[in-house]
């Protein structure tokens, strides 16, 4: 599954994951820094899930406004 | 009347037979029925004036058949006074035929007015037989559709309930189409009429419902809608029926069998049709549900996503960098004072080292006036046998070196 398919629920439980190992510590700086730039990216993803439904929704709400009667 | 012509006689053309033995045949076999007791209807009275008998005309209620009736002055005096069109009658007669005029009427020696207790008893009496038979089954009931196509509507011409139902279906949905077949909704003609206009909206495909309407009346004004007929019409129709006759209180027997009973025409409209603001308006709340619930949705995700992004492992990722760079510099800084450490010991042991060094100094001995014989190889001179005539010196003095020669020993 590429990111792109990722759904919004992976994603946030991803991220959930990824914040716990990361504030449980003992991980390399390597990894420390791997884990942040997933993490970064995890949060990316479901904060453009949470703007494509806003807009949707935005959009079906202006539609009804134009909507005559 | 005697009649020449042979009775076994059969008529031929070339030897018909006279009007008047047809007639006399016609009125033997009339008079072949006898006394009767018939229950009908009243069409019509006619009590023509300078003459004793009363010309009635008597109906069937449930199909458009009738039959003229002669009584005496005295009869209808005698059995029903007050004998008006409309009334139901039990008359005891006996059919004529009138040769003069080739008719036939029924002369009545007995006429009763069945009075609204009897009738009411036929009704009650024919509701437990439909009911026996199931007509009145909720089983049978078909739901009248959510928005009718086209509403076919029985009702009496220019009446109120015919007004009641369009005005107010309209009101409610004004796409409505209705088609309307104008009957009689009271009087002998009502049953077969309604029967004929029921056939007609039923066999048309665009009619999904029907309604059956009339205003308010008398018991006896609403009695057509009790006509056993009438009822089996309405049972046996395909499409769904919805009665609404005179008010509230009032129940034909109609009510039982039609598919949906509304309390009057007006409540009639506004089962056929749903209204269209409240509908509009139903989706509308439905639609600001919908939205609430979406939006809600995507604010608490939204504020799920926030605290994740917020925890300081995300929110400042430069502390993963810091941790390891304190660690870094502290490292740095011990790494620092311990070399420090180190030099200013090294410093100081040079320091004392010099001090004995220079404790062991010739320089103050020079400073005295003493002079350091040395041979140009830097081999201190001790020993006269050291040198031998003609070696060159280096006399070191405290304010620097001479060079020398040895001329002599």
């Amino acid at each position: 599954m590429t990111d792109q398919d990722i759904s919004y629920e992976a994603a946030r439980g991803e991220l959930a994951a990824v914040v716990e190992k990361l504030e449980a510590g003992g991980t390399t700086l390597e990894e420390s820094l791997a884990l942040w730039e997933r993490g970064e990216e995890l949060a990316a993803i479901c904060q453009r899930w949470l703007d494509g439904a806003r807009a949707r929704l935005d959009a079906a709400r202006r539609e009804r406004a134009a909507e005559p009667g | 009347m005697r009649v020449s012509e042979p009775e076994k006689d059969k008529s031929t053309p070339e030897r018909p037979w006279p009007v008047r033995v047809v007639s006399q045949k016609i009125g033997a076999w009339v008079g072949k029925l006898g006394w009767v007791w018939i229950d009908g209807q009243l069409a019509q009275i006619s009590r023509r004036p300078g003459t004793q008998v009363v010309f009635l005309t008597l109906r069937d209620p449930s199909a458009d058949l009738s039959l003229t009736v002669t009584a005496h002055r005295d009869v209808l005096d005698a059995g029903a006074p007050n004998l008006a069109e409309g009334a139901r009658v039990v008359l005891h007669a006996k059919p004529e035929f009138y040769p003069a005029r080739g008719t036939l009427s029924l002369r009545a020696d007995e006429i009763r007015q069945v009075g609204l207790g009897e009738l009411l008893a036929r009704i009650e009496r024919l509701k437990r037989l439909l009911a026996a038979e199931g007509l009145f089954d909720p089983r049978l009931k078909r739901r009248p559709p959510f928005l009718p196509h086209r509403i076919g509507l029985v009702t009496g011409r220019a009446s109120a309930a015919e007004r009641d139902v369009l005005t107010n279906a309209r009101r409610r949905w004004p796409a409505v189409e209705f088609r309307v077949v104008n009957v009689a909704v009271q009087g002998p003609a009502a049953v077969p009429q309604m029967i004929d206009a029921l056939a007609v909206l039923d066999k048309d495909p665009d009619v999904d419902v029907i309604i059956l309407a009339r205003g308010g009346g008398s018991v006896e004004d609403l009695l057509p809608f009790s006509d056993e007929a009438l009822c089996r019409a309405v049972s046996a129709c395909r499409t769904p029926i919805i009665s609404a006759i005179g008010h509230e209180t009032d129940t034909p027997l109609v009510d039982f069998v039609a598919d949906l009973r509304a309390s009057t025409p007006t409540d009639a409209a506004k089962r056929v049709v749903p209204d269209l603001a409240e509908e509009w308006q139903r989706i509308g709340q439905a639609r600001a549900r919908l939205n609430r619930a979406m939006t809600g949705l995507l604010d608490r995700e939204q504020h799920r996503l926030d605290l994740l992004r917020s925890r300081p492992v995300l929110a400042r990722p430069e502390l993963m960098v810091d941790g390891r760079l304190a660690d870094l510099t502290a490292l740095r800084d011990r790494a620092g004072r311990c070399l420090a450490h180190r030099l200013s010991a090294g410093t100081d042991e040079l320091g004392h080292t010099l001090a004995r060094l220079r404790a062991l100094s010739p320089a103050a001995t020079l400073q005295r006036g003493y002079a350091i014989v040395q041979r140009p190889d830097g081999t201190v001179v001790r020993e006269p046998a050291q040198v031998a005539p003609g070696d060159a010196l280096r006399l070191r003095l405290a304010g620097g070196e001479v060079p020398a020669t040895v001329t002599a020993s």
